[in-house]
Parts: C-alpha cells; structure tokens; sequence
C-alpha cells in the first residue's frame, strides 16, 4: 500500500484500521502520525477506534468452550492417538506423572536420550554464555522463526500507554524509590529489581516503583526521569498474547537483540528472556530511546536469565514456554490509587 | 520407540496447540453462530490437526496452521451439506458510502450486539484481524481467498461494525462527532 502523498482526514480514517493493526508500511505510519498531530478530530477518532478494538477483544475473549467440551477432545485426540484411556485419565496430574516417568527410564537407555541431554547441555551453555553468542544464534533462526518473536501490537500498545499513565502520576514524586517487597507476588524475579537495574541507570532519577495494571496486562514498572522527560522501564511475562503470532516461541528472544517501535510519539526498545519481555519507554526519539534501553535493560535481562536459568527453564529440546505460561496468577486485589487519562488503567499494591 | 515418539509427539501437540483452543472458538462461533456447532467444529479441527501433526515443523506459526485447517473443515462440511452456506452479503456493505465516525461511548453489550448484525463473511474478517490479531496475510492463507478480498472485507465490515455502532449511539443519546 503507498503512502498518499498528502494525508487528508479520509486518507486517514481509511488507513487508520490498518496502522493500529501493525499493517501499513513505516513511511505510512509516519504519515498517519504526523496527520494525528495536526488535527483533532481524527486523533478523537484514533482513541475510539482504540478503544474499540479494546472493547472487542474484551467482549469477545468472554465465550469459551465449555469444560466438557474441552474435556471430550482432549479424550478424542487422546484415542485418536491410541494412548490408552487409563494411561491419560488415572487422575489429572498423577496420570500423566505416572506415565513420563515411565517414559524417562526407557529414554536413559536410548542413544536418543544421550543425544538429547547434550543438546540440552549444549543449550544451556549457549544460554549462559550470554550476549556474545546472540548474532550466532541469530544466524541460526530462519525467517519464520525470527518472524515468530515479534511482539504483539496489543503488548505495545499497553506498554505505552502504562508509560504515558505512570509517567504523568510518577514523574513529579519526590522520589527516591525502591520496588516493593511485594512485588514478589506478582514476579518474584522482580524482588529488588530497582536494585538490579541501577547498574545501568546512570544519569537517570528514579521516580517511582510498582507494580501497574493496563488493560489486562501487568507490569513491573519502574519510572525515571531524565532531564525532566520521563523513561520507564517495564517488564512483563511473555505470553501468548505478547506476541504476533500468538505462538510461545521455543527459544530464547535474546539472540534477536532489541526491537524497537514508537507509538504515539512513544519510543518503545523490547528484549526478551525465555519467560518475560523489558521494555524502556520514553519520549525520546526512537534511536536515543534503544540507546538508553541498550544500558538500562541489559542488567536487568542478565538478571532474569540467571533467575530463569535457577528455575530449571533451560531451552531444552527446542522448546520451553508452557501453556501455564500464559500470565500471571496474582489475585487481582487491586486498590487503585487513581484513574488516569483512562479508567482501564490502575497502581495496585498486592499487599493489601 | 515408535510408541515413545508418538506420546512425546502427543505431549507436545497437547501443551503447544491446544493452547491456541480458546481462540479457535472464538471464530469458530462467528463461523457457526450456534455454540454447539462451534464446538464440534473445534473438535473436528483438532483431531485433523493431530492426524497432521507429524508433519507440521516445529518453530513455524501453529496457530497460522490451525486456523487453516478450522477454515478448511469449516468449507468441507459447507460443502456436504451439514451447514447453510451463508448468502453472499456484498451488495449490503456495497451500499455504504457514509463513513460513520466511531462513538466514544460504548458499553460492552451494544459493541457484541453490533458485532453480531454483521454479515458473517465480514464479521469473520473483523474478528481474525481486530480480536485475534492475525496479519492481513495470515488472514487470507486461513479464509483461502486472496489478500485483496481480505482488505476489502475488513473495509466494509469495520464500516458496518461503526454504522451499526453509531445508530446504538444516536438511540442512546450519545455524543457522536461529525
């Protein structure tokens, strides 16, 4: 799709759809933005197609398949592949513990099995030894693969608007801050995380440490500022939902190295680790943006992937993300403090 | 060893693809509009899937292949006979040149209910794009119509999702900008 030369408000509302769907070329983007900022009308219909779509996904993930209809096709496929009832159904967790046991004492007696816990082991050093293997391992992802690890429109979207949020409540505290003991519940490789991400703040105030809501996703936020601007460093669990193609990938993003975005005039770097995203968000332009995200997140990706690694969440065989995966489990006993620019949006301490 | 790999293969299919199970009903029922049907639609899917699973490579986009093989049971059984075809709705989107502006206030219900006056093969596309956030071309492979259809039945049925959202509005009382 090209660029019109000049955007008008019916060359926007036409391609508006398209650019919060990630789908326009970054010439066009930059069109739609820069037409945004001259007129406000078509800003007002940018926030409601915004909260539109937010409003869909909202509406629509409420119709699930019943239990019982979740339960029979696990049974179909588990007779369509023989696996004897018995085997499958000996209670839910005792069941399939039962039968991997089994099935790890036949492994050990494998060539196969040696041949897989080297891979394992040959894994786990490529993952310890950190970011100097990261362009060999990118030679060895295909296009699809490295397609696999974008991130999601949805998961920039929130991570800016959580910026923009905390930064107009945050950026005038008095500071200084410390992260909350009771992050823990929410992340508990997030413990001292202002702490672990000192070692790459330099020249920047912290302002503010939370744990913060937007939309349905969480964060672990920790708000800078620097030069009066603010910056904010979140990080997130990587679901499902964090990503485009909806796939938990079975590698580490690292050796992609930082993605970058800007929405909204929101400069947005992105690292991932096998099991969470950190993103640093300001109003910089995009390459000072990656610049600072480049020092601010690599301390606290080390940090998670030594806490990841701890956990047993290796890359093994070529895959690690597991459905459980798919977000946090904290009780939502949110007290918000206040609901700012939009009502979605809340700081909750899971102490109370 | 054949046994072994195939409950290796069964864990895997398990934990990787019947994750995507959720969102596969979703558009299973914009498909199928009836609950049960819908959930025999996703049985039907998944147990092709599972029959093609040895196949499918590892690290390439699984939910991008289910939602193939939804699509591609879904026009089997159109084309047996076991479900209505739905009429071809071109010429009602065709009638929209008003492109209505999207209210600012809306509750949860009236955005379903509108969703829900949509012909289906605009509903479908809206869905998978907006809901689901599959990529124009992710979109076509699945639904197995061309990149252009996708776009233009993406157009009209988000005009028809605000049209119908605008007449809500205006009913309603609400502030719907010019």
């Amino acid at each position: 799709m090209k660029p019109p030369v000049v955007m008008d408000c019916q060359n926007f509302k036409e391609l508006l759809d398209s650019y919060l769907c990630g789908e326009l070329a970054v010439e066009t983007n930059h069109s739609v933005l820069c037409h945004a900022e001259r007129c406000c009308a078509c800003r007002g219909e940018m926030s409601a197609r915004r909260r539109l779509r937010a409003s869909l996904r909202s509406v629509c993930s409420k119709e699930k398949m019943s239990d019982r209809a979740m339960e029979s096709l696990r049974e179909k496929i588990r007779s369509e592949a023989g696996v004897g009832a018995g085997a499958a159904r000996t209670g839910d967790g005792g069941g399939r513990r039962g039968r991997f046991a089994g099935l790890f004492k036949v492994w050990l007696l494998t060539p196969a099995a040696v041949a897989l816990l080297l891979g394992a082991a040959l894994g786990l050093y490529v993952l310890r030894r950190g970011g100097s293997d990261d362009a060999q391992t990118q030679r060895r992802l295909s296009p699809e693969q490295i397609n696999a690890l974008e991130l999601s429109a949805s998961l920039m979207a929130d991570s800016a608007s959580s910026h923009r949020s905390c930064a107009a409540h945050s950026a005038d505290a008095a500071g200084p801050a410390e992260m909350p003991d009771s992050v823990r519940e929410y992340d508990p490789a997030c413990v001292g995380l202002d702490k672990v991400a000192a070692a790459g703040a330099g020249g920047l105030l912290l302002r503010a440490a939370h744990v913060c809501k937007f939309g349905d996703r969480k964060f672990a936020h920790l708000v800078y500022t620097r030069g009066g601007g603010p910056v904010s460093l979140l990080v997130t669990v990587r679901d499902y939902r964090a990503l485009k193609s909806g796939a938990p990938p079975p590698f580490s993003g690292l050796s992609l190295g930082p993605q970058r975005f800007t929405l909204d005039h929101i400069a947005l770097g992105a690292y991932q680790t096998l099991k969470r995203i950190v993103l640093v968000a300001s109003n910089l332009p995009e390459d000072e943006n990656a610049a600072l995200a480049e020092s601010l997140a690599r301390p606290v990706v080390e940090h998670l992937r030594k806490a990841e690694a701890g956990a047993g969440l290796e890359e093994q065989g070529g895959r690690t993300m597991r459905i459980e995966d798919r977000g946090s489990r904290i009780e939502d006993r949110v007290i918000a403090l206040k609901a700012i620019l939009d009502p979605r949006f809340s700081i909750f301490d899971p102490r109370h | 060893m054949e046994q072994n790999d195939k409950l290796q293969r069964l864990e895997l299919f398990e934990a990787e693809a019947l994750g995507f199970s959720g969102q596969l009903f979703r558009v299973a029922l914009r498909v199928c509009r009836d609950r049960e049907r819908a959930e025999d639609l996703i049985q039907e899917t998944y147990l092709q899937a599972w029959r093609s699973f040895h196949r499918f490579e590892i690290g390439t986009n699984l939910r991008a292949w289910l939602y193939k093989i939804l699509f591609n049971v879904h026009y089997s059984e159109v084309r047996r006979g076991r479900l209505e075809l739905a009429p071809i709705e071109e010429t009602i989107a065709e009638t929209i040149a008003y492109d209505p502006p999207t209210p600012q206030q809306l509750t949860e219900e009236e955005v379903l209910a509108a969703l829900e006056r949509i012909p289906r093969d605009f509903q479908v596309p809206v869905v998978l794009a907006d809901v689901e956030e599959l990529s124009y071309r992710e979109i076509a492979d699945a639904l197995q119509i061309p990149l252009g259809t996708v776009m233009s039945r993406l157009s009209r049925g988000r005009k028809l999702l605000r049209m119908e959202l605008a007449n809500y509005a205006r009913g309603a009382g609400y502030q719907v900008a010019n």
